[in-house]
């Protein structure tokens, strides 16, 4: 174990260099950068622009500016935002309730709603049921969600007026039924692939489970049907989920950036298109590296968990 | 993650056995005739509609659908919607198909090499595999998309630039189970040459997972394309594609709610039938693939 | 309001300002700075209510001496004060300073170069410090500081032996005469000495997070990503506030600020306004009251003249012709944009009415392209030795309205033999040195000319601001001519409005008869507020809707 975490560690520290290097190329590919934003002001003049950028430490040879910011960043300092001079790490954590809480109101809905739909399609299989839920999971899969959260905000909140068109809680009002009410719309959208995944997923691992030999030898002994799924379908279907749920903790950033763009949530999502659109590079650069930890760590725990929960399957 | 069992019938994998399977499947049937009308009328459609899908009528603006000839109403500048929907269709399914080709020929010979090669061959290009998956996708397109210009040529090599990874994996992992096969065995004791061996031996074997590969990637490329588009990022106007019409439709939203639910309708139609036909494939040539 | 009723109280007000320009007369505005209607309610007594500013961009700098862009400016004037302010009709009235300083009433010396301000007395800052001529000689100085990452410096670096000779009076000198500079000292807001010189490095002080200034309003939180609030500050010296708390609200998209602001979730929007398609179904609304206001910024086809293409006067005008202009402002633009011919605001002082009129006309764009030579090849597109009539337009990505306008442009130029192909940008490409460094062939783009209300151009039609040619400034049409040159460096070097005023209708009609630009419209904001809202007065001198929240309360 500590000799394959120790393997597993180095490969991520590589693989999170080499994350570094490209998305550092690529952002300072694009032309542009910081000082656009300011070319149309009046008084800016070309000097102005020229100091700044000097100041920010921009005229540096791109192997100089790297080297800076990764030298910084192994000592624990994330840098600075260009754009309100506040550090990364703050800046990131002032998004990352947020994002969280639309994240995980998302997945107790695709959960809750894809365990069921899953159970239940391979319970009733070839059934209407099931049919009708794997054309739906396959549909769910193919809506553009931005274009589904547009057509939410053109029927709920244009049309009926029942639900927010945007923004996480009204002003002045902080109560948690605010924060449901806006939460609706943004949630279910999102958890619409994410129950599209489950479901199937659900639908598989519990068919897998039906038919091993103790979901067999528990029937024979006369134990209620609906017992017999929710122990030892479920409990063995758990496994994979974690898995799962592992992998597609990254999804955390780049999952919610659409609904977030869409619903104007003031999460982690936004802060990149936003960060991106003003050359913040130290902000970009800050989520990369946050969403790739999180993609490597996801893995990660994933295995590890599978591993301690499962003695059959031994870590190599 | 993902396995796949081997395609190992000695014989070739659209044989009547496969073809026959794949028709019994509805849904893949359903999806494929989508397609087939859907891609016929982009390329007859505007020939046969009375309006050009760029001459400008300021006097007809925003007029809604079923109204003057104009099946789907015309948008903000008064151009005949249907006209628009179905030349941005020849667009978005163009950038789709050719998108997918390439991630699929990219995936296919990293794929190979790495499976075949094995070693620190293997190592340094899965971890490369890994490198790309580990970003969101959404900032390699749109950090690309904004470093090179925007022309349909461009958006198309961006979105396999970011859609090769699954494709290299699939491959991967099957040309690993397939190398220690006999008639690989075989082929080496003949003598064949690497090149011979891996890409005229094995992989006519892994068609299979590459072909379920390609329709779902040409669905995701087109979701790619419409949401980079509908950024602003992606296929300049007046040249319609399915997500620049969206683009600016959000702006009309409650006065002219058809600009956003056409396209984006067009857009779910093809993509689910590209995601039927996958599935139905993936049945009939006995893929599978664990995490769908 | 009407735009047509703006437009004509405009004139009035010209004459308004020729009486304030002339002398120290301005000074009588203090300390309020507005003239307050007959009819208007009267402001309660003590701070009551909260007003929500929706706006699409997030404020994010706050420390108003650091590079930050317009929706920055809502926050600064709500917390900071200036020596001086501009009032909607253009007018520069005293803010922080005792009076407006001019050669008449000896704050500027003959020679435009020494310059003596007199401070208010009874300002303090919002922690109960008193405002003395310290702090602005501190603030003056810290804008050149060289580690500094200070916003414009343009003027600051002129000022030489800035010395305070007394608490409420500060002196200094200029390296050249420059009267440009009141305008800028109008957005240039005063720092707190007594907070920033305890600070190692000025660009990471916590006061940046949580600044202390001497305006309307105090620091109150700050919700990343979402909104600010700012409370009331009950000793504030001028007028108001009457609102208990200001909050910026931060709505990126332009669709959900407009639903927020019909269905009430937001008092006012601010920056970027209610775009012009929604003008119509906004002024009927209920509960809600829709403005015009004309804005100092022009929209237009910007040229690139270094361009083969464009460096035959006869192509430029041909273009002129060839674009509908009625048809973009009253078809796509919903009747919401003036028409203009010049840079200058339609709505200021130095603005010349007589420039010729622009006309729709194909036949004669053909005809003038065919006296010039340019004749169409085998596939219509018009050549001359060896130029192709063909070229790029860009703008920002996104920009809607603005990429209606291009394809419809398109379709016209198409007609006289002009290839013009689209090529847009995300916004932080196009104006980075694809724009700076006139990288274009063409842009649609809406520019602000003037500083303040400050008819100034040099920055932007000055042969020696071009940045493409080693220049300094924002030339990036590399427009030169030598009589525009000689009369701008007159024009900033004049103190009197009348002078002046000549000066810049003659940079106008060459302007106009030289085309770099060809204008489109002069912009106009839709401004919106809920019904109830009162002391709320649009300033096209500014940068923004909050230049004067103080000022608001709730009837």
């Amino acid at each position: 174990m500590p000799a394959f975490l120790l393997k597993r560690l180095m490969q991520s520290v590589m693989l999170l260099v080499i994350v570094s290097i490209v998305g550092f190329v690529v952002l300072n590919l694009i032309p542009g950068g910081p000082m656009a934003q300011y070319a149309l002001d009046p008084g800016m003049t070309q000097e102005d622009m020229n100091r700044l950028a000097e100041q920010l430490g921009l005229n540096r040879p791109l192997w100089v500016q790297y080297l800076d910011w990764i030298w910084r960043l192994v000592q624990g300092d994330w840098g600075t935002s260009f754009r309100d001079g506040s550090p990364v790490l703050d800046v990131i954590g002032r998004h990352v309730f947020a994002t969280l809480l639309l994240m995980g109101s998302s997945t107790v809905i695709a959960v809750a709603v894809g365990t069921w739909i899953g159970i239940r399609g391979a319970t009733h299989r070839y059934s209407t049921f099931d049919y009708l839920a794997t054309v739906g999971a396959m549909i769910a899969l193919s809506i553009p969600t931005f274009w589904f959260g547009l057509i939410g905000i053109y029927v709920f909140s244009l049309k009926l007026g029942w639900l927010p068109a945007g923004n996480m809680y009204t002003i002045g009002d902080g109560s948690v039924l605010n924060y449901l009410h806006h939460l609706i719309m943004p949630s279910t959208v999102l958890a619409l692939v994410h129950i599209a995944i489950w479901s199937r997923f659900m639908r598989a691992a519990t068919l897998d489970a039906i038919s091993q030999e103790f979901v067999k030898t528990a029937r024979a002994k006369g134990v209620g049907e609906r017992r017999v799924i929710l122990k030892h379908v479920v409990g063995n279907a758990l496994l994979p989920m974690i898995t799962l749920a592992g992998v597609q903790l990254p999804s955390l950033l780049t999952g919610a950036l659409v609904t977030e763009t869409v619903f104007t949530w003031p999460g982690m999502g936004r802060l990149f298109l936003d960060s991106l659109g003003y050359s913040d590079y130290p902000v970009v650069m800050g989520l990369l590296i946050f969403s790739a930890i999180l993609t490597i760590a996801g893995n990660l725990i994933a295995d590890i968990v599978v591993a301690l929960v499962d003695p059959r399957i031994r870590l190599a | 993650m993902t396995t796949f069992s081997a395609v190992h019938t000695p014989s070739r994998w659209w044989q009547s056995r496969v073809m026959r399977r794949f028709m019994e499947h509805r849904l893949a049937l359903l999806g494929l005739s989508m397609i087939t009308l859907l891609t016929l009328a982009c390329i007859v459609g505007p020939s046969l509609l009375p309006y050009d899908s760029l001459s400008i009528d300021l006097r007809a603006r925003f007029a809604p659908p079923l109204s003057g000839g104009h099946y789907l109403g015309t948008d903000p500048l008064g151009r005949d919607v249907a006209a628009r929907l179905l030349m941005a269709g020849r667009i978005s399914l163009l950038v789709g198909f050719t998108a997918m080709l390439l991630s699929i020929v990219v995936g296919t010979v990293v794929g190979v090499i790495a499976g075949y090669q094995g070693g620190w061959i293997n190592a340094v290009l899965m971890r490369t595999v890994d490198g790309f998956l580990s970003y969101p996708s959404i900032f390699l397109l749109l950090a690309l998309a904004a470093a090179l210009k925007p022309s349909p040529v461009m958006i198309t090599v961006i979105i396999a630039v970011t859609s090769w990874m699954e494709v290299a994996r699939i491959v991967e992992a099957e040309v690993r189970s397939l190398k220690e096969r006999e008639f690989v065995l075989a082929g080496r004791m003949l003598g064949l040459g690497r090149a011979h061996i891996m890409f005229r031996e094995i992989l006519p074997n892994a068609m299979g997972p590459i072909i379920v590969a390609a329709t779902l990637t040409v669905a995701r490329a087109i979701l790619l394309e419409a949401y980079v588009s509908f950024l602003g990022f992606g296929i300049q106007p007046p040249l319609p594609s399915w997500g620049n019409m969206l683009n600016g439709a959000q702006q009309y939203l409650g006065s002219a709610p058809w600009l956003a639910i056409i396209p984006g309708a067009a857009i779910t139609i093809a993509v689910t039938s590209f995601n039927f036909i996958g599935d139905g494939l993936r049945d009939a040539l006995d893929v599978r693939h664990d995490t769908i | 309001m009407t735009k047509n009723e703006f437009l004509k109280s405009g004139y009035s007000r010209r004459a308004a300002l020729r009486l304030f320009a002339a002398g120290g007369a301005a000074g009588l505005f203090a300390p309020h700075l507005l003239g307050r209607p007959a009819f208007a309610q009267t402001p309660p007594a003590a701070p009551t209510g909260r007003i929500i500013v929706g706006i699409s961009q997030e404020p994010t700098v706050f420390n108003p001496l650091m590079a930050h862009i317009e929706v920055d400016d809502g926050v600064h004037f709500s917390m900071f004060d200036a020596l001086f302010r501009i009032d909607p009709q253009g007018v520069i009235v005293p803010n922080l300073a005792a009076e407006v300083p001019t050669q008449a009433n000896g704050g500027i010396s003959e020679d435009g170069l020494s310059w003596r301000i007199r401070l208010r007395d009874d300002v303090r800052w919002h922690d109960g410090e008193a405002f003395t001529a310290e702090d602005v000689k501190f603030t003056l100085e810290l804008i050149t500081k060289p580690d500094f990452r200070a916003w414009r410096t343009t003027g600051h670096a002129l000022l030489r032996d800035i010395a305070v000779v007394s608490p409420t009076e500060i002196t200094w000198r200029m390296e050249r005469a420059f009267a440009p500079y009141l305008s800028f000292l109008t957005e240039t807001f005063i720092v707190p000495r007594h907070i920033l010189e305890k600070e190692a490095d000025p660009n990471t002080a916590a006061f940046n997070q949580a600044p202390i200034g001497t305006g309307a309003f105090k620091w109150g939180k700050r919700i990343a990503g979402d909104h600010l609030e700012l409370v009331a500050n009950p000793d504030y010296f001028g007028e108001g506030p009457y609102i208990e708390q200001l909050i910026f609200k931060y709505i990126p998209d332009m669709t959900v600020l407009y639903t927020q602001f019909r269905s009430g979730d937001i008092d006012l929007v601010g920056q970027a306004y209610i775009t012009p398609d929604n003008y119509e179904e906004a002024r009927n609304l209920p509960g809600r009251v829709v403005t015009l206001v004309p804005k100092g910024s022009v929209e237009s086809i910007y040229l690139n003249l270094e361009r083969p293409q464009f460096k035959d006067r006869a192509v430029r005008e041909a273009l002129y012709l060839a674009i509908d202009r009625h048809a973009i402002i009253d078809g796509l633009n919903y009747g919401v944009p003036g028409m203009t011919e010049t840079f200058m605001p339609l709505q200021s002082y130095y603005h010349n009415p007589d420039l010729p009129k622009h006309e729709f006309n194909l036949d004669r764009a053909r005809q003038l392209l065919d006296e010039a030579g340019w004749v169409p090849g085998a596939d219509g597109i018009r050549v001359k030795d060896g130029v192709r009539l063909s070229f790029k337009n860009s703008t920002t990505s996104g920009a809607h309205l603005r990429e209606q306008a291009q394809q419809f442009i398109q379709q016209t130029f198409a007609e006289i033999g002009v290839e013009m192909t689209i090529e847009n940008l995300p916004s932080a490409v196009m104006w980075g040195d694809f724009w700076s460094q006139s990288q274009f062939d063409t842009a649609m783009v809406g520019i602000t000319y003037l500083i303040g209300a400050d008819p100034d151009v040099t920055n932007r039609f000055h042969t020696k601001a071009i940045v493409a040619k080693g220049g300094s400034g924002s030339n990036n049409a590399q427009y030169s001519d030598a009589e525009v040159d000689a009369l701008l460096e007159e024009g900033s070097r004049t103190f009197d409005p009348e002078a002046r005023r000549k000066i810049y209708f003659r940079v106008q009609e060459l302007i106009r008869r030289d085309l770099p630009f060809l204008p489109l419209f002069a912009n106009t904001l839709v401004y919106g507020h809920k019904e109830g809202i009162e002391g709320y007065v649009p300033n096209g001198n500014t940068r923004t809707e909050s230049w004067h929240a103080a000022g608001w309360f709730r009837a």
